[in-house]
């Protein structure tokens, strides 16, 4: 049933000539959802007022101070998210491998939960120790989870390891997660469940700099990746003799991702499933080649991100719903339908 | 032109230190029982396993000095198959891994007769339809990214590439592998199962035994019913009559 996974029945071809203009057309997307994330909200503000300078000066404090680098946190967040998704499908050379099933967020999350109660400082070194700490926690599970899938070789014994391996970190990582909300004091507990819920609420511009800084970085060296991501899916071998250098492409991939997701974590919580998703349906759509996917998927990330920021704002507005709910109400029932779509057509 | 130089492995799974070449416009043929270190062999021919003592020289250098990319348009690798994640176009994963002219993948696609699968999809296709894709992927690599100006033709390591092939197509990829070394110059190294296969259309036969070379040298000395009969364990009859002289064993019933 496992090896089945891995087939996708349903592919739409798309020739390689669109693929540019699919870019674009992910791009204006993105310009789209920005322009209306930008506008609306508990605040309506009009972005002709602002462009002309009309707005009165509580639109103009919202919207430099709240909500620009919220979309911007947004579009980043998504992207990187997203983007190592498509990353780890590719090293994996499974299309389940996705930072939140195989216990990144969560490992990450769970060293973040302990700096905030155990070496909670204040002001820019918390900030910056939340950071190191999700960094951490993600490097130290992708390196777990990588070295057992080294151990078990490839095929679908792999997979089965890799998915429980997951389930475990994640089950671990919950029950890390509950012995400190145990021991918190109560300040330290209401920052906690504020944090763990994933939501881009807490975007501030020095949070948002940090992670404008940061996560392109992490995305330019998945980006750099993809054609050699193309030639590991030839197996280890056959793309050693194709030229690939593999453990060099392991270790950028591992750093790349751990640093993304453990940064998205620290910022925003574990917002699921968007790494599963994505690249899951653009897939579909153009073909597993990751010169094209691994962009496409970024963009596509981004997009829906900001969507369903936009959309956890205003719903419920002047409440607010955290956005990781959203997504993982979007995307666990979309993981469902793959797993039933495969076993029925085994 | 590939020179081993008592070149051997010393962990499991280890291999007895050998010499010998492999020139351009030969096809070799790698025979011998399962688990005689056939895949090991090749597997340390195309670098991935460095050579634990001895050396390789490929094209006159230690073949651990060349930089991988550089060794990708000297020689290329298709292995025994392994599972794909993703669900490629044939045209789109014989080009992984190389630029190639679009004439150069309808010629290939043509002599191994894919042309009509060019855009279907890798996991729809039968065993025998993927292996061939694959040689055809191996191929593609070496003649695009090979040098015009180079003298021969690369090497090309190919393991047991007509284990799922009927045998109309077995021997269109045989007749094939010939072609390209002879035609482009190509030393073609092949491990090979069936031993008529090899004695039909191999230039030299390499037979492995226990991660040791036996024996070595033109088909006829080297596939002959006593010394197969012993290493393989295995009744077999000499039929007299084959093609051109070229030896061909039955199993006795």
């Amino acid at each position: 049933m496992i090896a089945s996974l891995n087939a996708y029945r349903y592919r739409i071809w798309l020739p390689a000539s669109r693929a540019p203009r699919v870019l674009i057309g992910l791009i204006a997307a993105l310009m789209l959802a920005l322009a209306w994330g930008a506008t609306s909200g508990a605040l309506g503000i009009s972005p002709w007022a602002l462009l002309t300078g009309n707005a009165d000066a509580l639109s103009v404090q919202v919207w430099w101070q709240l909500r620009l680098p919220r979309l911007l946190l947004g579009v980043v967040v998504g992207a990187m998210l997203a983007g190592s998704g498509a990353a780890m499908q590719g090293l994996f050379r499974n299309p389940l491998a996705d930072p939140t099933l195989l216990g990144l967020a969560s490992g990450a999350g769970l060293f973040v939960a302990l700096w905030i109660v155990l070496f909670q400082g204040s002001g820019a070194a918390s900030l910056y120790g939340q950071f190191a700490a999700g960094f951490l926690g993600a490097l130290s599970v992708c390196v777990i989870v990588f070295s057992l899938a080294k151990r078990q070789g490839g095929g679908s014994a792999a997979v089965m390891t890799l998915l429980l391996a997951g389930l475990a970190i994640n089950t671990l990582a919950g029950a890390g997660g509950g012995l400190l909300a145990f021991i918190a004091s109560d300040e330290e507990l209401r920052q906690l469940s504020l944090w763990g819920m994933g939501s881009l609420t807490n975007s501030l511009w020095r949070t948002t700099a940090l992670a404008l800084v940061l996560m392109p970085l992490a995305l330019w060296l998945l980006l750099r990746s993809a054609s050699e991501l193309d030639l590991l899916q030839l197996g280890e071998t056959t793309a050693h003799a194709a030229g690939l250098d593999a453990p060099r492409l392991k270790r950028r991939i591992v750093v790349a991702t751990s640093l993304g997701v453990g940064l998205c974590v620290a910022l925003t919580g574990v917002i699921g499933f968007l790494g599963l998703l994505v690249p899951h349906c653009l897939r579909l759509w153009l073909g597993p080649g990751h010169r094209l996917l691994l962009p496409a998927s970024m963009l596509g990330g981004a997009l829906l991100l900001v969507v369903a920021d936009t959309l956890a704002r205003t719903l419920g507005a002047p409440a607010e719903i955290p956005v990781g709910l959203l997504t993982s109400l979007l995307g666990g029932p979309y993981f469902l339908y793959l797993l039933m779509r495969r076993s029925r057509s085994c | 032109m590939l020179t081993l130089h008592q070149a051997g492995l010393l962990a499991t799974p280890a291999l007895a230190p050998l010499d010998g070449s492999i020139r351009p416009g030969e096809l070799l043929a790698i025979v011998g029982p399962n688990g005689a270190g056939k895949s090991t062999l090749l597997s340390m021919l195309s670098g991935f396993r460095p050579a634990e003592q001895g050396e390789l020289h490929l094209d006159g250098k230690p073949l651990r000095e060349w930089p991988i990319s550089e060794l990708a348009s000297r020689r290329a690798l298709v292995a025994q198959q392994e599972p794909l994640g993703f669900d490629w176009r044939v045209d789109e994963l014989v080009c992984l891994g190389c630029n190639p002219e679009q004439s150069l993948v309808a010629e290939l696609l043509d002599d191994l007769d894919l042309t009509h699968l060019a855009t279907r999809s890798v996991l729809s296709l039968s065993g025998g339809e993927r292996q061939r894709v694959m040689v055809a992927r191996g191929a593609c690599q070496l003649l695009s990214r090979r040098s015009p100006t180079a003298k021969d033709g690369g090497l090309l390591l190919l393991d047991e590439p007509t284990s799922a092939l009927d045998i109309g197509q077995q021997q269109r990829l045989m007749r094939q592998l010939r072609a390209w070394a002879v035609q482009r110059h190509m030393a073609v190294v092949c491990v090979l199962h069936d031993l008529n296969l090899a004695g039909t259309y191999a230039d030299r036969v390499w037979l492995m035994h226990q991660g040791k070379r036996i024996d070595h040298g033109l088909p006829h000395q080297v596939l002959n019913p006593a010394t197969i009969a012993d290493v393989y364990a295995a009744e077999l009859q000499h039929v007299e009559g084959g093609t051109q002289g070229k030896p061909l064993l039955a199993l006795m019933p």
